[in-house]
């Protein structure tokens, strides 16, 4: 049977339009819900936002990987590490993520060990990140362009305030020597600046399963809901981890294993800065501490007149200095 | 009974003691182990810090719980000068002193602490800050106002410990303190606002922990209580120091400015606990103070240390000195857990991770108590800090006059205005 | 007249004057580099080319061998390389005025040439020593020659320049010294304090670490870096674990449980079967003998024996497992866990924190009883002063 064009749009306007409303209900109802459920603290406020056409990021899909860490050796090299042979002086083992290492394989065993999986850590390049707010004079910025995470060390004192607002545990202090840096994954910026014929990460350039790869947030964000639509049930909840985790990072996770499970802490959606928006507001323009110096200096004020009258007529009296 | 009029000296003691040798000789062990962290790092040997425990005993106990300790410049500041409580006058250079030395130990502290200090320079340029740091409102607010108010606040009993001891240089310090008088509520404005704002946002450096700070102690409401119980700590401390006063060197206490100390204390206390307890209650996690085990526990310790004190300093029994000491003590101790437990104590920062200090660490962190202690030791005999009678002052002078020929400590009369 | 002339030949001269072509030298010179690729400074960053252009222009070291309680296997194994001709060239590259088994002299002669050999170059010649000197009654358990063999050593030793112990025996008594010793046998560095000394353990040890240095001797003046048991880094640097065929077995354990079982036959890790290899310095995993691939014990089967460990060869029986963990490196696990673990209690530290809460704690206490026994309370007088 021939169909016109029209009957062809029309055909296809039914069969999507229900499909399209349901899927508006589906996620406008969730995120409503969502949304009446939070308190305060965790609304999705942000703070900061990217350009998502062109944040840069990496998606890592924990069911491609075969943990054969080729990632973390391209990474010590391209970033000029030293391996870190620490546990026993000869194995190049590190145990987590430090300044030796800016990129990590982790493998997760369940306790029966009947369930595995591996997990890449690195830094999330959080779109608001916690560790950039944390930090006092800017020594963690975040790339105008490219919304890249990266440490700048003249405006870095070393407080290690970024460890301790990054829900990850990503950025790492150098413990040893008088001059410490703080070293986290900057989406090899440094090496790419350098050679511009290197054009990626060193991660995603040696996976041989692409189980990491590289791009611009939303075509990430668009490959992984792709794979997740793909294969309904396979990864955990159905979810992208990284999507609104945090307020949304640059470096997404897809994992058949609960993202807890393998490190990915349930960490809300509020992004970290926005936890701190009650005390931002005590100083909304310095209105209140301002209000507050001048009633106080107007009450002290009077009070003070008051007190060294007293202290001259105790004066005379006593014959001795007055005290302030 | 004794009435204080005016801080006097404690005089007829010698400085140089042997308590004062030996904590010469811990500084000194604790300034060589400094000069070794600064050349190599914060490594193993030195600190038991590590990278999910970020922070060790130097920032969590020496600044953030000492310097509420040392909070007594700002909260009976507040009281005596804002709120026109007179008779909490007498103690403000004890107040003073205390936060003094709390602060800039502190300061030196968070300076060790640090992995690079030498760009610590950007705080004199406001156009580098970021606002949005609590960190950074506690640099700037705690080192202006540890080098400016708090600085100028104590200058008074050095002022006038010039004009007796040094005749040359009467005229001058005379000048400093008249100037000093124009200026004073402007710089005590100062002197509580900036306590204020800092030792909130010392609270506010854990909003950021997020669920890694224990339910119990995390709230939005943090650097509020956090404040509040500096507040109370710097009460704490103020009457601690009084009482072992009058135990090392037999001044009389004035019992009313104590019952006033007592009952601020006590109302301080009730006030936070009500305060901390209606922030759990509001925000549905009550039940976490029974259910969580070691968090659970660590809850009702420090409920039950804080308001037990105070409790029992309200009641007849806490009019006793001896009792009075150990409430004042408990509470503080109680205080200072809480001020410990968002960085360290309730703090679980990873599943397998804890945080114990290193022995070379330990050490740094008495050494600079043992600074303030030593500082506080010089000052009270060399200057008038510690309240009186006239009639002390008079004791003094005639003692003073005796072994120095030509000091004038008495007969001055009232300028002419 | 001739041995004037013939001394101060260079080792390249001598060479030729063999007829030793050069390839045949620069093919020992690339086996020299490949055995010490790192740790003499005669073959640090130099290729085999370089290498001979410079031993070739140093003269040829004169070299004393004594022999004591030995089984000659030393020499033998540096004798005994898979071509004839490679041996005749090592032996070229060195003057090697005296060494009892491979000399035709003997009784009186040998004597002689051993007198002759000492004082022609006395202060010059690198003397090597073979075998463990028995000391128990004055040494009267070896003679040469009349004389105790610790007088010998003694004796020759004062004149060298410095001294090589070759073999397990030499370095620290080896199979004579085992318990219960009866000769009371020992090394020769306990004997001689006042020369340097380099042991070269093994039993027998690899005759390229001998090579090595003494050519860095003879061409850099120098004697190469040594570990705390004067053995030369370059060659007793690592466990034979570090670098063991094997390896993978052990980490992934898989292990032979026996002698000819299936899984000995399939090359299984020998660490259970008693192999010393964990906690063995030497290079033998990497350095063969005889130029032969796999022509080790561990590569054919054996477990290693510990014979270059000073109290592990001939002290810990033959089939008594080490303790692998205590000694070397294993990985704690091949990947990192997803939380691992951070933090630890020092005995100092506790210690401390004990002490300082205690002194506090001792110190209020103090303080509230001292007030207490003045009975002072603020009660009445304030109440007075309340009701003025």
């Amino acid at each position: 049977m021939a169909m016109t064009r029209r009957e062809a749009f029309k055909t296809l306007a039914k069969g999507t339009l229900p499909v399209l409303a349901a899927g508006c209900v589906s996620t406008a109802l969730p995120t409503a819900a969502r949304a009446a459920d939070d308190n305060e603290l965790e609304s999705n406020s942000k703070y900061r936002k990217v350009d998502e056409a062109h944040a840069l990021g990496l998606l890592y899909d924990a069911t491609k990987c075969v943990g054969c860490k080729s990632c973390m050796v391209k990474c010590s090299e391209y970033n000029e590490l030293k391996p870190d042979t620490r546990v026993d002086g000869i194995h190049q083992a590190p145990p987590s993520l430090n300044y030796f290492t800016k990129n990590l394989i982790k493998l997760y065993r369940s306790d029966d060990g009947s369930d595995h999986s591996y997990f890449k850590q690195q830094c999330m390049h959080c779109i608001d990140p916690g560790c950039m707010n944390a930090c006092m004079f800017g020594g963690l910025r975040k790339d105008e362009e490219t919304g890249v995470v990266w440490w700048y060390g003249p405006k870095c004192v070393g407080c290690r305030y970024c460890q301790i607002a990054c829900p990850f545990h990503i950025p790492a202090f150098q413990w040893d020597g008088f001059n410490p840096k703080i070293v986290k994954c900057e989406l090899c910026r440094t090496p790419m600046q350098k050679d511009p014929s290197k054009k990626e990460p060193g991660c995603t350039k040696v996976c041989p399963t692409n189980a990491v790869i590289y791009g611009t947030r939303k075509d990430l964000l668009a490959e992984a809901k792709r794979r997740v639509a793909a294969a309904p049930g396979k990864y955990y909840q159905d979810k992208v981890y990284g999507e609104h985790d945090a307020g949304g990072t640059q470096v997404l996770y897809l994992s058949r294993v609960g993202y807890d499970k393998i490190g990915l802490p349930d960490v809300g959606e509020a992004s970290i800065p926005s936890t701190l928006k009650y005390s931002h507001m005590a100083y909304k323009w310095m209105v209140l501490p301002l209000l507050l110096y001048g009633t106080m200096v107007a009450l002290a004020s009077k009070n003070f007149a008051h007190h060294s009258h007293h202290l001259v007529e105790e004066q005379k009296e006593t014959g001795l200095r007055p005290q302030l | 009974m004794t009435r204080w009029e005016r801080s006097v000296p404690v005089y007829g003691v010698p400085v140089l003691t042997r308590g004062f040798w030996a904590l010469c000789a811990l500084i000194a062990v604790g300034l060589v182990l400094t000069g070794y962290r600064e050349v190599a790092g914060l490594t193993a040997g030195i600190s038991g810090m590590t990278d999910p425990f970020a922070w060790g005993l130097w920032k969590t106990f020496n600044v953030m719980v000492l310097t509420g300790l040392g909070s007594g410049g700002f909260a009976v500041g507040i009281a005596a000068w804002v709120f026109n409580n007179k008779k909490l006058h007498s103690v403000m250079r004890v107040a003073l002193l205390t936060s003094c030395l709390a602060y800039w130990t502190g300061l030196c502290m968070l300076g060790i602490d640090v992995g690079r200090p030498w760009n610590f320079y950007w705080v004199v340029l406001p156009w580098q800050w970021n606002l949005h740091s609590p960190l950074l409102e506690i640099a700037v607010c705690m080192s202006l106002y540890a080098s400016v108010p708090l600085f100028l606040e104590n200058l008074p009993p050095i002022f006038e410990y010039i004009i007796y001891e040094f005749p040359k240089w009467r005229s001058i310090a005379e000048t400093c303190e008249s100037v000093m008088a124009k200026v004073y509520p402007f710089i005590i404005g100062l002197a509580y606002i900036l306590p204020m704002m800092h030792q909130s946002s010392l609270g506010a450096l854990m909003v950021l922990g997020g669920k890694r700070v224990h339910t119990l102690w995390q709230t939005p409401c943090l650097p509020l209580i956090y404040v509040w119980a500096a507040a109370y700590l710097g009460y704490n401390c103020v009457t601690l120091c009084i009482l072992l006063a009058k135990l090392a060197w037999k001044r009389d206490v004035d019992p009313v400015v104590m019952a006033e100390l007592n009952k601020l204390t006590v109302w301080l206390v009730y006030s936070w606990t009500a305060f901390r307890f209606l922030d759990i209650i509001v925000r549905g996690k009550f039940l976490h103070a029974f259910t969580d085990g070691y968090f659970s526990i660590l809850f009702w310790v420090e409920t039950a240390l804080t308001l037990g004190s105070a409790y029992v300093l309200s009641t007849e029994k806490g009019k006793k000195l001896s009792t009075m000491f150990n409430a004042h003590l408990l509470c503080a101790v109680g205080g200072m857990i809480y001020r410990f437990s968002p960085t360290t104590l309730a703090f679980s920062a990873k599943e397998n991770a804890f945080y114990f200090p290193a022995a070379a660490e330990l050490i740094v962190c008495l050494t600079f108590i043992a600074i303030a202690v030593l500082g506080y030791l010089v000052a009270v005999k060399k200057l008038a800090i510690l309240p009186g009678s006239n009639e002390d002052w008079m004791k003094m002078a005639k003692y003073e006059e005796s072994i120095k020929p030509g000091i004038q400590l008495t007969g001055y009369a009232p300028a002419d205005h | 007249m001739a041995k004037d002339a013939f001394e101060k030949e260079t080792i390249a001269q001598s060479l030729k004057n063999a007829g030793y072509s050069r390839r045949d030298f620069i093919q020992l010179c690339t086996t020299l580099v490949a055995t010490a690729p790192m740790g003499l400074a005669l073959t640090e960053n130099a290729t085999p080319a370089e290498v001979a252009k410079n031993v070739g222009k140093a003269k040829k070291p004169s070299v004393v061998w004594l022999h004591f309680q030995d089984c000659t296997g030393c020499s033998e194994s540096l004798l005994r390389t898979s071509k004839p001709d490679v041996a005749d060239l090592i032996i070229n590259l060195i003057s090697l005025d005296y060494h009892e088994t491979l000399m035709v002299a003997c009784g009186d002669q040998a004597e002689a040439a051993l007198k002759s050999a000492v004082e022609e170059n006395a202060g010059k010649f690198v003397l090597v020593v073979e075998g463990s000197i028995p000391r128990k009654d004055k040494g009267v358990y070896m003679m040469l020659g009349g004389k105790p063999a610790i007088d010998v050593l003694k004796e020759t030793a004062s004149k060298a320049a410095a001294i090589i112990a070759m073999g397990s025996c030499a370095s620290w008594g080896g199979v004579p010294s085992a318990d219960p010793n009866p000769t009371d046998a020992t090394g020769v560095d306990q004997i001689i304090t006042d020369k340097p000394i380099v042991n070269i353990p093994g039993c027998p040890p690899n005759p390229y670490t001998l090579l090595g240095v003494v050519l860095e001797y003879a061409v850099m003046g120098k004697l190469p870096a040594c570990d705390s048991l004067k053995r030369p880094k370059f060659s007793f640097d690592r466990v034979i674990h570090d670098h063991c065929p094997r390896r993978a077995h052990f980490d992934a354990g898989r292990f032979a449980d026996g002698y000819g079982t299936p899984s000995h036959r399939q090359g299984y890790c020998l660490f259970k079967l008693g192999c010393k290899g964990p906690v063995t310095h030497a290079g033998c995993s990497t350095r063969h003998f005889n130029e032969i691939p796999d022509c080790w014990p561990i590569g054919l089967g054996a477990p290693c024996f510990g014979c270059t460990e000073k109290g592990v060869g001939f002290t810990i029986p033959l089939f008594d497992r080490v303790d692998a963990h205590g000694f070397t490196a294993t990985p704690p696990d091949t990947y990192a866990p997803i939380s691992s673990t951070f933090g630890k209690v020092g005995a100092g530290a506790a210690l401390l924190v004990g002490l300082a809460s205690g002194a506090l704690a001792g110190a209020s206490w103090a303080a509230s009883q001292k007030l207490a026994s003045s009975e002072e309370t603020i009660a009445d007088e304030a109440k007075t002063s309340g009701g003025k």
